[in-house]
C-alpha cells in the first residue's frame, strides 16, 4: 500500500448547480410558440410540419419562425429579443 | 413570466443535450427526441416524425417545468474559486489509474499536479491564481490562472510555459473563435496553436523541421495542456459533449511556432498588428492537415497546384465561408518571394484560383451553401464560383518547417476565425 499525496483538482469548480427559474406552461392552448431552426438538413420541414400541427391540433395561437445561418453559431441577438418579446415557449434544435 | 425553453434533439445528440443543459444550470431542460440521422429522412418520413414530435411537445408543455431566462456562464465573475486539494494515490500507477477513473486523461500518463508543482508554475505570471481567464464551452467552466496551471502540470509543461497558455486560453474564449461550436461538433476540428515572437525561441517551440511532429517538449505539452483544459474545465469529454465523429490526432496536441527566419515576409503576429518584439499565440480551428508536395519552382505553377488542392467539395470552409490556412515551407515561400509576390498577393492569388463551382457540392450541401453563403454571394447557381473564404484576406498563411518541398493545407471548421493574443512578458519569478 503506497501513501497518498496531495494534488489539485484540474476540473472547473462548482460547475452544475441549477440557476434557472422554472415554470409550468400548463399546455399549449393559446400560447405563442417560437422556433429557432438550427439550419440542419430537414429541420425547416420539421418546423413547418410542427407549426401546422401545433396550431391545428393543440390550439397554439401563433408561431414565430427564425432560422440560424448554421447550426454551430449562435442566433443573433435580435432573434433572442424577438422570441423573448413575442413567445411563451421557444423550441430549438440540436443534432443531425 | 419568462420565456420557456425546449429542445428537439436527434437521438445521437441526446447525451450532449442533457449534459450541456446540466452544465448551463438547467438540468431539467425538456428534450423532445427524434430519430437520428434526421437529415437523411424523406419528406414523408419527416411528416410522420413531426406528428409524433408534436404530441411529445404538447405532453411536455402540459407536464414539464421548463427553464426560463437566459443562460449564465460559470465564469461570470472575474474572480474564480481556488482549486480543491485532493488526496490521490502517491505512486505513479495508482495516480494514473485515479486520473483515468475520473476521465481527466487524454489517454496518456500524467504528471501529478502537486501544490508545489502548481506553485512553481504560478510564479511565472503576475496574474492572481483566482483570475478567470475565460469561460470554456461547452460546460462554460471558469478557466482560472490556477486551473490552467494545474492542467499544464498534468500535461507535463515546464513552469515557464504558463503565460503562453494563459494567452492561448484567452484566445480560445474569444467569441469569434466559436469554442462552443468547436467543442461540441461532429467535425474533427482541434485548436491549432501558432506561436510567434521571442517566446517561441525562449521556450523552445519548434517551427522548423518536424514542427508538427513529435520530439519537441514545448510543442507536445503546450498543445496537450490545451486539450486537457478543454476537457477538464470545458467539459468536452469524448463521446459525451465532444461529439467528434472520428476526431483527429491533432486533438492530442497541435502546436508549432512560425519559422520567422525562413519567412521572407512579415511574420503572422506583425501581419495581425502586434509589434515585432512581442510574442503572441494564435489559435486556429483546424480540421486536419494535408501534405502538399510539389517541386514547382515557378510561382504561377506553384500557386496553381496549391489552389487546386484547397478546392474540395466536402470542406467546411467552402460550405460556410471559412478561413483555410496554408503552412508554406520556407522553400515554397522563397519561390513566391523571388517572383516578387507579397504575402497579400499570394493570398489573393490563392483565393481567386481556388474558387470552386457550386455544382461540385453534393445536392444537400449545395442547398445548405445557398442558405449559409447566400447573404455573402447572392443568388447561387450551379455555375457560381465559390471562394473558400469570404475575402482574400481570409486565407491564412504562415511559414514553418525545415528544408523540403512540402507545404501543408490546414482546412478549418469554417465557422470559426483565428484569434491572436499577446503573451504576457514574464516577470522575474516571484519568491
Amino acid at each position: 500500500m503506497t501513501e497518498n499525496s496531495l494534488i489539485l483538482d484540474p476540473t472547473a469548480p462548482g460547475a452544475s448547480a441549477p440557476r434557472h427559474a422554472r415554470k409550468t406552461l400548463g399546455g399549449l392552448e393559446g400560447k405563442v410558440v417560437g422556433f429557432i431552426d438550427n439550419a440542419k438538413p430537414n429541420f425547416h420541414h420539421l418546423v413547418d410540419d410542427l407549426a401546422e400541427l401545433l396550431v391545428n391540433r393543440h390550439g397554439v395561437a401563433s408561431i414565430v419562425k427564425h432560422r440560424k445561418r448554421s447550426a454551430s453559431i449562435p442566433a443573433p441577438p435580435q432573434v433572442y429579443a424577438d422570441v423573448r418579446e413575442k413567445c411563451d415557449l421557444v423550441i430549438t434544435g440540436s443534432g443531425d | 413570466m419568462g420565456l420557456a425553453g425546449m429542445t428537439i434533439c436527434s437521438t445521437a445528440f441526446e447525451t450532449l443535450g442533457r449534459a450541456q443543459a446540466k452544465a448551463l444550470g438547467c438540468p431539467d431542460l425538456p428534450l423532445a427526441i427524434i430519430p437520428h440521422p434526421f437529415g437523411l429522412r424523406t419528406r414523408e418520413q419527416v411528416r410522420r416524425i413531426a406528428s409524433q414530435c408534436a404530441e411529445d411537445i404538447a405532453r411536455i408543455a402540459r407536464e414539464a417545468e421548463a427553464p426560463v431566462g437566459r443562460s449564465p456562464t460559470n465564469a461570470e465573475s472575474p474572480r474564480g474559486r481556488r482549486a480543491q486539494r485532493i488526496e490521490a494515490p502517491g505512486d505513479h500507477d495508482g495516480f494514473n489509474r485515479y486520473c483515468r477513473d475520473r476521465r481527466w486523461s487524454d489517454g496518456l500518463p500524467h504528471v501529478p499536479p502537486t501544490p508545489a508543482r502548481v506553485d512553481a508554475m504560478l510564479r511565472h505570471t503576475r496574474r492572481a491564481p483566482e483570475d478567470v481567464v475565460a469561460a470554456i464551452a461547452p460546460a462554460y467552466g471558469a478557466a482560472t490562472v490556477e486551473g490552467i496551471a494545474i492542467n499544464a502540470v498534468l500535461a507535463g509543461c515546464d513552469p515557464e510555459y504558463l503565460p503562453l497558455l494563459i494567452a492561448a486560453v484567452e484566445a480560445l474564449g474569444d467569441a469569434t473563435f466559436n469554442l462552443q461550436g468547436i467543442q461540441a461538433t461532429t467535425n474533427s476540428v482541434a485548436p491549432w496553436l501558432i506561436v510567434n515572437g521571442p517566446a517561441a525561441r525562449r521556450l523552445g517551440v519548434n517551427g522548423g523541421l518536424n514542427c508538427l511532429g513529435q520530439g519537441s517538449w514545448a510543442n507536445a505539452t503546450l498543445g496537450r495542456a490545451v486539450r486537457l483544459i478543454l476537457q477538464n474545465i470545458g467539459g468536452a469529454l469524448p463521446g459525451e459533449m465532444d461529439r467528434a465523429t472520428q476526431g483527429q490526432p491533432g486533438k492530442y496536441t497541435f502546436c508549432c511556432a512560425e519559422n520567422e527566419d525562413g519567412n521572407p515576409w512579415d511574420p503572422l503576429h506583425v501581419e495581425r498588428g502586434y509589434p515585432r518584439p512581442s510574442s503572441t499565440v494564435t489559435v486556429v480551428g483546424a480540421a486536419g492537415t494535408l501534405n502538399m508536395n510539389t517541386h514547382a519552382k515557378d510561382a504561377d505553377d506553384l500557386l496553381r497546384v496549391l489552389a487546386d488542392t484547397l478546392a474540395h467539395p466536402t470542406s467546411n470552409d467552402y460550405h460556410f465561408g471559412g478561413e483555410p490556412w496554408i503552412i508554406l515551407s520556407p522553400e515554397h515561400a522563397e519561390v513566391l518571394k523571388l517572383a516578387g509576390l507579397t504575402k497579400a498577393d499570394v493570398k489573393r492569388r490563392l483565393w481567386e484560383a481556388s474558387r470552386m463551382a457550386a455544382s461540385r457540392f453534393a445536392a444537400r450541401d449545395y442547398a445548405r451553401a445557398r442558405h449559409t453563403r447566400g447573404p455573402e454571394l447572392g443568388v447561387m447557381t450551379a455555375d457560381t464560383q465559390i471562394p473558400a473564404a469570404p475575402t482574400a484576406d481570409g486565407i491564412g498563411i504562415i511559414v514553418a518547417g525545415g528544408p523540403g518541398t512540402h507545404s501543408v493545407y490546414v482546412p478549418t471548421f469554417g465557422q470559426t476565425r483565428a484569434v491572436t493574443r499577446e503573451v504576457e512578458v514574464e516577470a522575474e519569478p516571484a519568491r
